[in-house]
């Protein structure tokens, strides 16, 4: 691949709360993330996941606590959303450069347009419209755009929610390939637990505002996900995520 | 089938068929004296018209007249509204403070102001330039604002995630996100447009189009009618054909206008 390895930034919390108004969402959170791991955060809806995420890269302020991470001061923290949000109006190739700033053009922000485009499989579709490509290449031109100013730290909040099942798998395998060959710390939000251990370096598991459960997830890669290790992994998330309610377990 | 209907020289040929069987029958009852020429005179009266206006000059005079009259009044009222459309889009107060009056007045038919008009103005340039002005306002001023307030506030987030600054934000996100609406906008305002003219030159002007059908009919010409309201719709078409050109043009990146 041709885009050069960025590195990852470590990210640290201390006792960190987060409240709105009288609604505490997170309390007592202590977290240390070494730079270039990839961390994938689980849980039910409104467990506090997407806001702790929102922290970690400076979309939202702690309440109390301490949060340090180098890549906020750098400016080189980057968020991809469960939907693209692409400039309609804007080619592919002009909906990346929007992750380089202001005032950066000419001919190495073209360079660095390219190469990254390249790297997430879209070369030879600069000129294109959003409305002309599919799900996953949408998605893959807001993850072109995230990274394209080569940050430190990359927030994917759910960003594989909107897309259909075989599509998820191809774009894991995507996401796995670009975050081995530029070394960012990934921090991901979803609600698939499958996902979380494939992708995960380690699988951090919110629950009311806590973290209950933080699981390193030693396993070679790319992961089979039918292996009795893979599955392991699975049952213990979801045993702590549902208890011992077996129906719940099922829906899942 | 229906693949074959929009393909080759028959399916161009389409649209044209109705007019021009119309034309012909009319051509017919002209020649077979069903239709008298004081009530409606043959096409080739028509064309016949036209040509003597032409070689005396005063059919491009008249036309010139009428134009650059439909043009200023656009620019003038199209640019305040699109104006206050942005302002009242981008600034909640600036709505509070001016769109319930805008909507309030929005509600009178402009052309019940030509008596005001008259006396205010008198019946010269001011006053058709005033009431076309005012008759695009609406249009344009309601679609800016509608345009402006639905760009989706995800891209809005987005772009100030990624450091845009505010004019920056205006012009890559707001202004092209707002850009459709504001086409449905100028499309209305060019029908308005043409209504008000033809109005304010029937009742009071010395030159343009509407004048040279008012004198027509005084000498009961009435060829010289039908080559006016020819001429409108011919210039009304124009300007729609200019519009739709425009939307091509610059909503190139919308399913919906690519190609049609």
């Amino acid at each position: 691949m041709s885009s050069q390895p960025t590195g990852g930034s470590r990210v640290s919390l201390k006792d960190v709360k987060k409240a709105f108004g009288n609604n505490v969402v997170l309390q007592g959170i202590d977290l240390e993330i070494p730079a270039g791991q990839f961390v994938s955060i689980v849980g039910k809806s409104g467990c506090g996941k997407s806001t702790l995420l929102r922290l970690m890269i400076g979309l939202d302020s702690v309440t109390s606590g301490v949060l340090d991470a180098p890549a906020l001061k750098a400016q080189a923290a980057r968020i991809v959303f469960q939907e693209p949000r692409l400039l309609p109006w804007a080619s592919v190739k002009d909906n990346v450069a929007v992750g380089l700033g202001e005032g950066q053009s000419g001919q190495a922000a073209d360079k660095q347009a390219a190469d990254i485009l390249e790297e997430v499989g879209l070369k030879g579709r600069e000129g294109l419209w959003p409305s002309q490509l599919s799900g996953g290449m949408r998605q893959r031109v807001a993850l072109a755009r995230a990274l394209v100013s080569q940050p430190t730290l990359l927030a994917l909040d759910e960003p594989l929610g909107a897309l259909d099942a075989l599509t998820r798998i191809d774009m894991q395998a995507l996401l796995e390939g670009v975050w081995q060959d530029l070394g960012f710390t990934a921090l991901m939000v979803t609600h698939d637990v499958g996902e979380a251990v494939a992708l995960g370096d380690r699988v951090i598991l919110i629950d009311h505002g806590h973290v209950v459960l933080d699981l390193a997830v030693d396993l070679p890669r790319p992961r089979k996900r039918g292996t009795p290790e893979f599955a392991a992994l699975e049952g213990q998330i979801l045993d702590k995520l549902f208890g011992d309610d077996p129906r719940a377990r099922e829906a899942h | 089938m229906a693949a074959t209907a929009s393909e080759g020289p028959f399916s161009r040929a389409l649209p044209w068929l109705v007019p021009l069987a119309l034309v012909i029958l009319w051509q017919v009852s002209s020649s077979l004296g069903w239709l008298p020429p004081n009530i409606l005179p043959a096409p080739t009266a028509v064309l016949e018209a036209a040509w003597t206006k032409l070689q005396d000059g005063s059919l491009i005079d008249n036309l010139g007249v009428s134009f650059a009259r439909a043009m200023s009044g656009l620019i003038i009222g199209g640019a305040i509204g699109f104006s206050l459309g942005l302002l009242n889009g981008l600034s909640k107060t600036g709505e509070m403070l001016l769109d319930p009056t805008l909507q309030m007045i929005r509600n009178i038919p402009h052309l019940a102001l030509i008596p005001l008009v008259i006396i205010w103005f008198g019946i010269g340039e001011s006053a058709r330039l005033f009431l076309v002005a005012l008759g695009v306002f609406f249009p344009i001023y309601l679609n800016t604002l509608h345009g402006v307030r639905n760009v989706d506030p995800q891209l809005i987030e987005m772009g100030r995630i990624y450091g845009m600054n505010n004019r920056t934000l205006f012009l890559k996100v707001i202004l092209p996100g707002a850009l459709p609406s504001i086409f449905v906008g100028l499309r209305f305002a060019l029908g308005v447009m043409w209504l008000t003219l033809i109005v304010a030159e029937t009742i009071a002007a010395n030159s343009g189009i509407g004048h040279m059908a008012m004198a027509a009919r005084e000498f009961m010409q009435t060829d010289i009618v039908v080559l006016s309201i020819v001429i409108y719709a011919i210039l009304g078409k124009l300007a729609d054909s200019a519009t739709r050109a425009l939307e091509r043009k610059f909503l190139a990146w919308n399913p919906a206008y690519a190609k049609v």
